[in-house]
């Protein structure tokens, strides 16, 4: 095992110019980043060999413990570097390893439709990122792709630097719900997972806990099709949740939940994110990516309309009241931000700096009478950002 | 991932639903149907000739035929409904190299097209043997005769359902895989054998007759290797295509 400690941020961008052509095949060594949630650029890179399931050193005794559960090895103590690690004062390290995604020019055509159309973002480690766009506009198949279940007609995904076929370990790495009903209704919830469970290597007694983490150990044994939907959701979160990944690629897993069921999918999420895992959740629920996603990445029509953090996306608005709104509004949209009238005195301006818009009013001869950040709802945000033609082939910056 | 895990996935897969015992009720009702046959059934002359010798009774219970046709849509129902159902999803996103997913679907039908038809064959034989005392004539097969039929009707139920898992993969909807299959055992046979002489030594039901003992058009290695071609190119044809297709 080869460790280096290095100072620097992350530098997902550099991680996302490796050249496709780098991309390394299983067995070689191969630099993991691993980010505390919370840390602010502070990086830990690591290289190790190939295949994962070696304890390596930033994993914790309690992961080793679940690891063992997980593939029927003997449990180790805790590794020295660890230890050194949390007795350093600097907090808990992460007990998952960090897998970045990024999804690069990915294009995606069926015939002459193109249903993805140059698609670049990345999915950060230790966040919880939504991903937005109304039906249709390419999101499941962006996680198709992802998963290596459609082929990009361009383009590339990659997972920590792998693409999803070359993962060594894929259900110990990446979980997913892709379809919510992907089960035979004749066969019990606890059989379904238990052709997962022989299929990726995993014990039995995994399948019983991960029943238990999602409340359906009580329902085990009925058949699947007699499940509502919100259990047959739970059904899915489980199968996703059974080889303990470290990636959660999730889409739509809120549907048919209830209020409770949604809070307890919100904190495990969350949890998982918070120890340094990596979670891609699509949902039209704008409401509960609000509570939920640390960023969003919003596409329509196939193409990446914005991303980012979302805190930053919800203040990008400013709220002006002026005696003359109808002039402000000109002005300011001459110079590429967009409008909305709210009453008969105040503006609402998007795609504009807030210091721009009071020195364009001031060069104007336009008084104020306030101007002010304004932080939108999700949904308002969506809506504009899905609608708005002016915005249709350009991408929102931060 | 070690591919016998993934067979074992598979094998879990068709024993975790009620599909097998459909279709054991079936091999029942079959068994049953001969049964009737050797007691209510007569010649055009009222007599029971066609079970007075060894030939006769071997090739009423020779099954391999109706295993490769039942096996094959056994095969087909199986693999159909993992696309029907989404299932195979989780599969393939255990095993992203789909060939291995693929190759292991195949080999958990062959086995189970294979486990159907022996018993398929051994409800049939036990049915005629245990109504042969209804009749004038004794049970008159040989133990190596019994065991010809039963090892036929295994090694043409792994045929037949290799081959419908192919079509299956292929046609990736239960009802389009099941009609496929239809035409392609029952269909497609007699009019390949009209427009083309000579080839109805190598269509399926009479290969599984030579390997039953009951045909002796082709040599039994010959017959072996045909069936295996019968059911090895729908496979193979599967394999490319969904290593190459997007998984719906």
């Amino acid at each position: 095992m080869v460790q280096s400690n290095v100072a620097a941020c992350p530098a997902s961008a550099e991680r996302s110019a490796v050249p496709e052509s780098s991309v390394p095949e299983a067995g070689k060594l191969v630099p993991v980043a691993s980010q505390r949630f919370g840390a602010r650029c502070k990086q830990n890179t690591k290289l190790r060999a190939l295949p994962f399931g070696a304890s390596t050193p930033l994993r914790t005794a309690a992961d080793t413990s679940r690891s063992s559960l997980l593939r029927g090895k003997s449990m180790t103590t805790t590794t020295p570097t660890v230890t050194a690690a949390i007795s350093s004062g600097i907090g808990p390290p992460p007990t998952r390893q960090g897998y970045q995604l990024d999804v690069k020019h990915v294009t995606k055509r069926y015939g002459r439709a193109t249903v993805v159309d140059d698609l670049t973002f990345s999915v950060p480690v230790g966040r919880v990122t939504g991903f937005l766009g109304p039906n249709g506009s390419g999101k499941s198949t962006t996680m198709k792709i992802m998963l290596g279940l459609a082929s990009p007609s361009s383009g590339t995904v990659t997972i920590g630097g792998y693409r999803y076929r070359q993962l060594p370990d894929p259900a110990g790495t990446v979980g997913a719900i892709i379809e919510s009903d992907a089960f035979h209704p004749g066969r019990s919830g606890r059989n379904h997972l238990r052709i997962l469970a022989d299929a990726t290597g995993v014990a039995y007694a995994r399948v019983d806990e991960v029943l238990e983490q999602v409340g359906l150990a009580s329902a085990a044994k009925r058949r699947a099709g007699t499940y509502s939907l919100g259990m047959r959701q739970r059904l899915g979160l489980a199968a996703a949740l059974l080889g303990d990944p470290d990636v959660l690629i999730l889409d739509e897993p809120g549907n048919g939940l209830d209020p409770q069921g949604i809070r307890e999918m919100r904190d495990l999420l969350r949890t998982h994110a918070s120890e340094g895992g990596t979670v891609l959740v699509s949902s039209h629920l704008l409401s509960e990516v609000e509570h939920l996603a640390d960023d969003v990445v919003v596409i329509h029509q196939g193409r990446l309309v914005t991303h980012g953090p979302l805190a930053e996306l919800q203040q990008t608005a400013s709220l002006v009241r002026t005696h003359d709104p109808a002039g402000l509004a000109a002005v300011l949209e001459r110079s590429g931000a967009t409008t909305e009238s709210q009453g008969a005195d105040r503006l609402i301006v998007r795609g504009m700096p807030i210091d721009e818009v009071g020195q364009r009013a001031f060069t104007a001869g336009i008084p104020l009478n306030e101007l002010s950040p304004r932080a939108g709802s999700l949904e308002e945000l969506f809506l504009t950002w899905t609608t708005d033609p002016t915005k249709k082939n350009e991408v929102i910056q931060l | 991932m070690k591919m016998s895990r993934l067979i074992r996935s598979e094998i879990r897969k068709l024993t975790s639903t009620k599909m097998p015992i459909a279709f054991l009720l079936v091999l029942t009702a079959i068994a049953a149907v001969n049964a009737f046959a050797v007691i209510a059934g007569t010649d055009m002359d009222g007599s029971k000739t066609f079970i007075s010798t060894e030939a006769d009774q071997q090739s009423l219970m020779a099954f391999a035929a109706n295993a490769f046709m039942g096996a094959g849509l056994f095969g087909a129902i199986a693999v159909a409904r993992e696309y029907g159902h989404h299932t195979v999803v989780p599969t393939f996103l255990a095993s992203p190299r789909r060939y291995r997913a693929v190759v292991a679907q195949l080999v958990a039908v062959a086995i189970g097209g294979a486990v159907l038809s022996f018993i398929g064959a051994g409800l049939t034989i036990g049915a005629v043997a245990l109504s042969l005392p209804s009749t004038e004539f004794g049970f008159l097969v040989s133990g190596a005769h019994v065991a010809q039929i039963l090892l036929a009707s295994a090694f043409a139920g792994a045929a037949g359902a290799t081959l419908g898992a192919g079509i299956g993969a292929v046609v990736r909807n239960v009802g389009g895989a099941v009609t496929s299959t239809v035409l392609a055992l029952i269909v497609a046979p007699p009019l390949v054998v009209q427009l083309a002489n000579g080839t109805a030594s190598w269509m399926p039901n009479v290969l599984s007759g030579v390997l039953a003992g009951v045909a002796t058009d082709v040599s039994t290695a010959a017959a072996v290797g045909a069936l295996a071609v019968w059911a090895l190119v729908p496979a193979v044809v599967s394999l490319v295509a969904v290593e190459r297709r997007d998984v719906a």
